[in-house]
C-alpha cells in the first residue's frame, strides 16, 4: 500500500470487507488501486477473518427471538401526514396549487372572454374615474336617448336595451376613445349606475362587427359590467359592485 | 463494545424500549442507524461507569498474511474482550467496521468522525490486534 497516495490509502483502510459494492467512486478507485498491492490482500484476508469471527459470536436465544422479525429494525416509514408536512413537499404542493389557481383563472377568463372584453374593461375604468360634472345634465328615460345620439352625434343603433330603458338619467356625454371609437356614456340615478354604448369590435379581415350572443359579465377594480351586442353596437351597464347588482336588470342572463 | 454479554443485552433492550417509547410518542426513529447510534451512546455510558481498562501504548505490527489462521484459533469472546478494551473512538469504529454492515460514510455519520480519524482508528486497530494475536496465538504467528 506504500505506492498508494495518502488519500487513497486512507480510503483503502476503510474498504468494504465483503465483496460489497463500494459506496462511491472514490472508494472504488481506492480499492481498485489497492488491489495491486500485496498489503491490501493481507488486509482483506485479515478483515474477512475478523468479520467471520464476529459473525460467529453467539447470540442469546432471547435476542434471537427479538430479531425473529428482521423488519423490526427497519427505519420507520413516514406516515403520509408527516410526508405531506415536510417543508419541501409543502412548498411543492403550494406551488402546484398556485399554478393550478392561476391556470384556472386564465382558463376561466378565456371561457368568459368575448369580442371587446378589453374595451369593456377600459370603460369600467372610465366609469370609476368620471366625475359627475363631466356629464351634460340630462333628466329623462334612458330609452329615449337613442334619438339624441342619432340626431346630434349621428350614432346609429345606440339603443339602450329594454331592461335599462326605463331608468332615469342624470347626465350624458359622448367622447372619442382611441380604441373603442365613439362612446356614449350615460349616468343613471339608480345605484349610481353608468351605461355605455360603443361600437362592437370589428373583424380585421372582413371588417364586419364581431357578434356574440347574450349578456357577458366583466369586472375590473371592484366595478362590474354586463355587456350585450346588437346591430354592431355594444351596450354595457356598469356598477360599483358585483354581478348580483346587475342580475335583476337582465331578464334572461346568459354566460 | 461492553465486553460483557449481559450488559450488551441490557443495552439492547433499553434501546428497543427507547425506540418503542418514541414510536408511542409518534416520533419513530428515522432510520436503522438510530438504533446503532443510540446503543453506542448507551455502551459508552455503561463503560464509563464500569472498570476502566488501562490504555497504554499498545504494540502494533504490520498485518500478517497468516493472520486468518491465527484468528481461526480465537473464540469470539476473546475478540469481543479485545475490542471492548480499546479506547474510544477506536472501539466503536472497530465494532461497526467488523459488523460488516455499514460503509465508511455511514460509519462516519454514526460515530461523528472524519474520514482520516476513522481510517486511522481502523488501521491502527488492525496492527494492534495483529500484535496481540502474535502474543496470544504465537505458534501460528511463526512464519
Amino acid at each position: 500500500m506504500k505506492r498508494l497516495s495518502r488519500g487513497l490509502r486512507t480510503l483503502a483502510d476503510c474498504a468494504p470487507i465483503a465483496n460489497a459494492k463500494a459506496p462511491d467512486r472514490r472508494m472504488r478507485t481506492a480499492v481498485s488501486r489497492a488491489k495491486r498491492t500485496e498489503d491490501f490482500a493481507a488486509q482483506q484476508s485479515f478483515d474477512r477473518a475478523v468479520a467471520k469471527l464476529v459473525q460467529a459470536t453467539p447470540v442469546s436465544t432471547e435476542i434471537q427471538e427479538w430479531f425473529a422479525n428482521e423488519r423490526m429494525a427497519e427505519g420507520a416509514k413516514r406516515s403520509w401526514k408527516k410526508t405531506a408536512l415536510h417543508p419541501a413537499i409543502l412548498a411543492i404542493g403550494i406551488a402546484l396549487v398556485v399554478i393550478a389557481v392561476v391556470a384556472w383563472i386564465t382558463f376561466d377568463e378565456q371561457m368568459h372572454a368575448f369580442p371587446g372584453t378589453a374595451t369593456a374593461k377600459k370603460l369600467l375604468n372610465v366609469a370609476a374615474m368620471t366625475r359627475p360634472s363631466e356629464f351634460e345634465p340630462m333628466e329623462t328615460e334612458a330609452g329615449t336617448l337613442n334619438d339624441l345620439f342619432f340626431m346630434k352625434y349621428r350614432l346609429e343603433h345606440y339603443d339602450v336595451p329594454p331592461g335599462f330603458s326605463q331608468q332615469r338619467t342624470i347626465g350624458v356625454r359622448v367622447f372619442d376613445d382611441d380604441e373603442a371609437g365613439q362612446v356614449a356614456q350615460i349616468s343613471l340615478a339608480e345605484k349610481r349606475m353608468q351605461l355605455f354604448l360603443f361600437p362592437a369590435r370589428r373583424d380585421s379581415k372582413s371588417g364586419k362587427p364581431e357578434e356574440f350572443e347574450g349578456w357577458r359579465y366583466v369586472d375590473q377594480d371592484r366595478w362590474t359590467g354586463v355587456v350585450a351586442e346588437r346591430n354592431g353596437v355594444c351596450f354595457m351597464a356598469a356598477v360599483r359592485g358585483g354581478e348580483k347588482d346587475l342580475a335583476p336588470y337582465i331578464k334572461k342572463p346568459k354566460e | 463494545m461492553t465486553g460483557e454479554a449481559s450488559k450488551a443485552q441490557d443495552i439492547f433492550q433499553d434501546t428497543l424500549r427507547e425506540a418503542a417509547f418514541l414510536v408511542a410518542n409518534r416520533e419513530p426513529p428515522a432510520d436503522r442507524h438510530w438504533f446503532f447510534r443510540e446503543a453506542r451512546w448507551r455502551c459508552l455510558d455503561v463503560v464509563a461507569h464500569g472498570v476502566q481498562p488501562e490504555h497504554g501504548a499498545n504494540e502494533s505490527t504490520e498485518v500478517s498474511p497468516r493472520a486468518p489462521e491465527q484468528i481461526e484459533q480465537l473464540e469470539p469472546e476473546q475478540l469481543a474482550i479485545w475490542i471492548s478494551a480499546a479506547p474510544e473512538p477506536q472501539r466503536s469504529a472497530l465494532a461497526l467496521y467488523y459488523l460488516d454492515e455499514f460503509n465508511y460514510r455511514e460509519m462516519m455519520s454514526m460515530l461523528g468522525l472524519k474520514l482520516t480519524d476513522l481510517s486511522r482508528a481502523i488501521a491502527s486497530g488492525r496492527r494492534e490486534f495483529q500484535a496481540w494475536l502474535n502474543t496470544t496465538v504465537p505458534a501460528a504467528a511463526s512464519e
